[in-house]
C-alpha cells in the first residue's frame, strides 16, 4: 500500500508539474496567435517528448530487467544505432518522394524496428549466459555494434545527397523538432499498448533477476517472455528512434532514479519509469528550446551531457562492487 | 512421489549419469552424497526437470515431469540452486514474496506465509534490508525462506518437493543446525526433500536416505549405516575413514 501511494503520488506530481511549466512558460498572454502556436507546435512538441522519454525509460527498465544488470540501455548497447541504420536504410533507398509523401514514417519506423530488433538480438545472445549477463561483454558488443551502424551511416551519408546528408545527420544527434500531429499519433499508436502490456510482465521479470532457471523454477515460461520482451523493446526503441532520433541515456538514468524512489519492483518500476521518463524528457527537450533560443539544441545532446557524467558513476560504483 | 526411472544424462558424448533409479516418497529425507564430478548437481536438474535425461523418466506424482504444466509444478515443487546471481535492491521480504508467484493467493496471504517463511530462517531482522548489503549466508537464507514460501501450504495437486543443492554451504554452526531442523519439519508435513550435500554427518544426522554417487552411477542407497561403511567412503571418496556412533543421535559418525 505505501509503495502504491508513493508510485501515485510521484505520477501526480511529475504529470502535473511538468505541463504546466511548459504552458507557463508559452501562455502569457491569449493571443490568437499564441493559441496557434500552442495547438500546433508546442503541444505536438510536448506530446512527443513525453511519448518518447515514456518509452525510452521503460524500455530501459524491461532491458535491464531482461539483461538482469542495470546498466543496460538501449543507446549504450547498440539497439539505438541498430534502429538507425534501419531508418537511415530506409531514408536513403526510400528517397525523398517516399519521404515527402505519407508513408515516410510507417516506413521509416518498421526499418528502425527490424534494425533494433537485430541489434538486441545480437547483443543479447553474446552477452548472456547461464550465469548472467556480463556488463562487459554487454557494452563491448553495444560498442561493437554501434561502430558497424556508425559506418553503415558514414556509407550512406557519403553517397546521399545534401538534403539527405543534412537529414540523416540532424536525426541522429536526436531531435524532436518535427514535431506535429501524424508523429505524435504514430508514436501514441506505439507507445500507449506497449506501456499497458510491459507491467503486466512485471512480476514475470522480477523472477527472471533471481536467474533464469529460478525464474522457471517459478513457472515462469522463460523462453516466451525474452522473445515477447525482446520484440516489445525493439519496437518501442525503433519507433521512438524513427521519430526522435537517438536521444541516449533516457533509458538508463529514470530507470536507476526511479529505483532510488520506490525500489526495484517491475510492477512499479515499470510505470514509474515511464511517467519519470516523460518528465525528465520533456525537461531536456525544453531546455533545448530555450538555452539558446530562438536557436534549437538537438535535445539528444543535452540528454547525453547531463547523461554521460551519471553513466560514469554508476560504473565507478559497480567497479568498488566487483573489486571491493 | 518423486521417481527417477533409469535416468541417463550424456552431453556431447560425455556420460554424466547412468542408469538412476530413485525413489524419493512423500515425508523422506534423501542426501545425495559423492566427490566432485559425481553427477550430483546434474541428478538434482534432471530431478526438477531442468534438464532432459537422455533417456528413462523422472515422474513426478504419477506424471511424467516434462508434462506438467510449468505453473502447476512450480505450486508443489521448490527449487533452491547453489547462488543466485540477483543483482538488484530487493529487499528480503520482496524477494520471499517471489515464491508466492506461482500461487494467486492474495496479498494479505502471501505476506504472511513470507513473513513467516523469513522467521522461520531465523531472518526476520533482514526484512527490510538491501539483498545487495547482505553476507553471503544471509542471502543463502533469504532464498531458502524463498523456496519454502513457495511450498508452504499442502496442495490439492498432490506431495510437495522440496529440492536443495548444497543448502547449507554458506552456513554457520548454527544455521546448519537450523536448515536440518526446517528440512526435518518439512518433512513431518510429508513433504519429500533431496538435498546434495558435502558434509557427510550433516547428512547421516538428517537424511532418512543416503545416495551415494560415484562417477555418475549409484555406489550405494539406502540408510546411513547402510552406506557410510569404511569400505565404500575408501573407494568413492578415495579417503580412510573411521566410523563412529553420534552420542546422542545414534547415527554413524564419519571421522576422516
Amino acid at each position: 500500500m505505501l509503495v502504491a501511494s508513493v508510485l501515485y503520488g510521484l505520477l501526480s506530481g511529475a504529470a502535473d508539474i511538468s505541463p504546466s511549466k511548459i504552458f507557463g512558460l508559452f501562455a502569457f498572454g491569449h493571443l490568437d496567435m499564441d493559441h496557434r502556436i500552442l495547438q500546433m507546435i508546442r503541444l505536438p512538441r510536448v506530446l512527443l517528448a513525453a511519448l518518447a522519454g515514456a518509452c525510452l525509460a521503460s524500455c530501459g527498465a524491461v532491458m535491464q530487467g531482461l539483461f538482469r544488470n542495470p546498466l543496460a540501455d538501449p543507446s549504450l548497447i547498440g539497439v539505438s544505432s541498430g534502429a538507425s541504420v534501419g531508418a537511415s536504410c530506409v531514408i536513403f533507398f526510400g528517397g525523398a518522394s517516399l519521404i515527402g509523401g505519407g508513408l515516410g514514417l510507417p516506413a521509416i519506423a518498421i526499418g528502425a524496428f527490424v534494425g533494433g530488433l537485430l541489434a538486441t538480438s545480437v547483443v543479447y545472445r553474446l552477452a548472456t549466459s547461464v550465469s548472467g549477463t556480463s556488463v562487459a561483454t554487454m557494452l563491448l558488443a553495444g560498442i561493437a555494434i554501434t561502430a558497424l551502424s556508425g559506418a553503415v551511416t558514414s556509407l550512406f551519408s557519403f553517397f546521399a545527397d545534401n538534403e539527405m546528408l543534412r537529414r540523416i545527420s540532424l536525426w541522429q544527434m536526436g531531435n524532436l523538432d518535427g514535431a506535429d500531429w501524424s508523429r505524435v499519433a504514430a508514436m501514441a499508436l506505439a507507445v500507449i499498448p506497449l506501456i499497458l502490456i510491459l507491467p503486466r510482465e512485471g512480476q514475470a521479470l522480477n523472477a527472471m533477476l533471481l536467474g533464469e532457471s529460478e525464474a522457471r523454477h517459478l513457472g515462469v515460461a522463460v523462453e516466451k517472455l525474452k522473445r515477447r520482451l525482446i520484440l516489445l523493446t525493439a519496437l518501442g526503441v525503433g519507433v521512438a528512434v524513427a521519430v526522435s532520433g537517438i536521444v541516449a541515456f533516457v533509458g538508463l538514468i529514470v530507470p536507476h532514479l526511479v529505483r532510488l524512489l520506490i525500489g526495484p519492483d517491475h510492477r512499479y518500476l515499470i510505470p514509474g519509469s515511464a511517467i519519470l521518463g516523460a518528465a525528465l524528457l520533456l525537461l531536456a527537450d525544453t531546455l533545448a528550446r530555450t538555452l539558446m533560443s530562438p536557436a534549437e539544441l538537438p535535445t539528444g545532446v543535452i540528454t547525453a551531457l547531463l547523461g554521460a557524467p551519471f553513466f560514469v558513476v554508476l560504473l565507478l560504483q559497480q567497479r568498488q562492487k566487483i573489486v571491493g | 512421489m518423486l521417481e527417477a526411472q533409469h535416468l541417463s544424462l550424456s552431453i556431447s558424448d560425455f556420460s554424466l549419469l547412468q542408469d538412476i533409479n530413485l525413489q524419493l516418497k512423500s515425508g523422506v529425507v534423501t542426501a545425495i552424497i559423492g566427490p566432485n564430478g559425481a553427477g550430483k548437481t546434474s541428478l538434482l536438474r534432471l530431478l526438477c526437470g531442468e534438464m532432459k535425461p537422455s533417456s528413462g523418466e523422472a515422474i513426478f506424482n504419477g506424471i511424467p515431469l516434462d508434462q506438467w504444466q510449468p505453473k502447476q509444478l512450480a505450486r508443489i515443487l521448490g527449487v533452491l540452486p547453489q547462488g543466485s546471481p540477483l543483482n538488484f535492491p530487493f529487499t528480503a521480504r520482496e524477494v520471499v514474496m517471489m515464491g508466492r508467484i506461482p500461487h494467486s493467493t492474495g496479498l494479505e496471504k502471501d505476506t504472511e506465509i513470507a513473513d513467516a517463511a523469513l522467521e522461520s530462517v531465523g531472518g526476520s531482522y533482514l526484512d527490510k534490508r538491501p539483498y545487495t548489503q547482505m553476507s553471503g549466508g544471509e542471502k543463502q537464507r533469504v532464498q531458502l525462506a524463498r523456496v519454502l514460501a513457495q511450498i508452504w501450504e499442502p496442495d490439492e495437486r498432490g506431495d510437495r518437493v522440496l529440492i536443495l543443492d548444497e543448502p547449507t554451504s554458506a552456513f554457520d554452526l548454527a544455521h546448519q543446525q537450523l536448515t536440518l531442523n526446517i528440512v526435518k519439519k518439512f518433512a513431518q508435513q510429508r513433504v519429500s526433500v533431496v538435498m546434495v550435500i558435502h558434509d557427510l554427518n550433516l547428512a547421516a544426522a538428517c537424511a532418512d536416505q543416503l545416495v551415494m554417487l560415484d562417477c555418475g552411477k549409484i555406489a550405494a542407497q539406502g540408510a546411513p549405516e547402510v552406506v557410510l561403511t569404511t569400505a565404500l567412503i575408501e573407494k568413492v571418496f578415495n579417503v580412510s575413514a573411521s566410523i563412529g556412533v553420534h552420542p546422542n543421535r545414534g547415527s554413524p559418525l564419519v571421522i576422516v
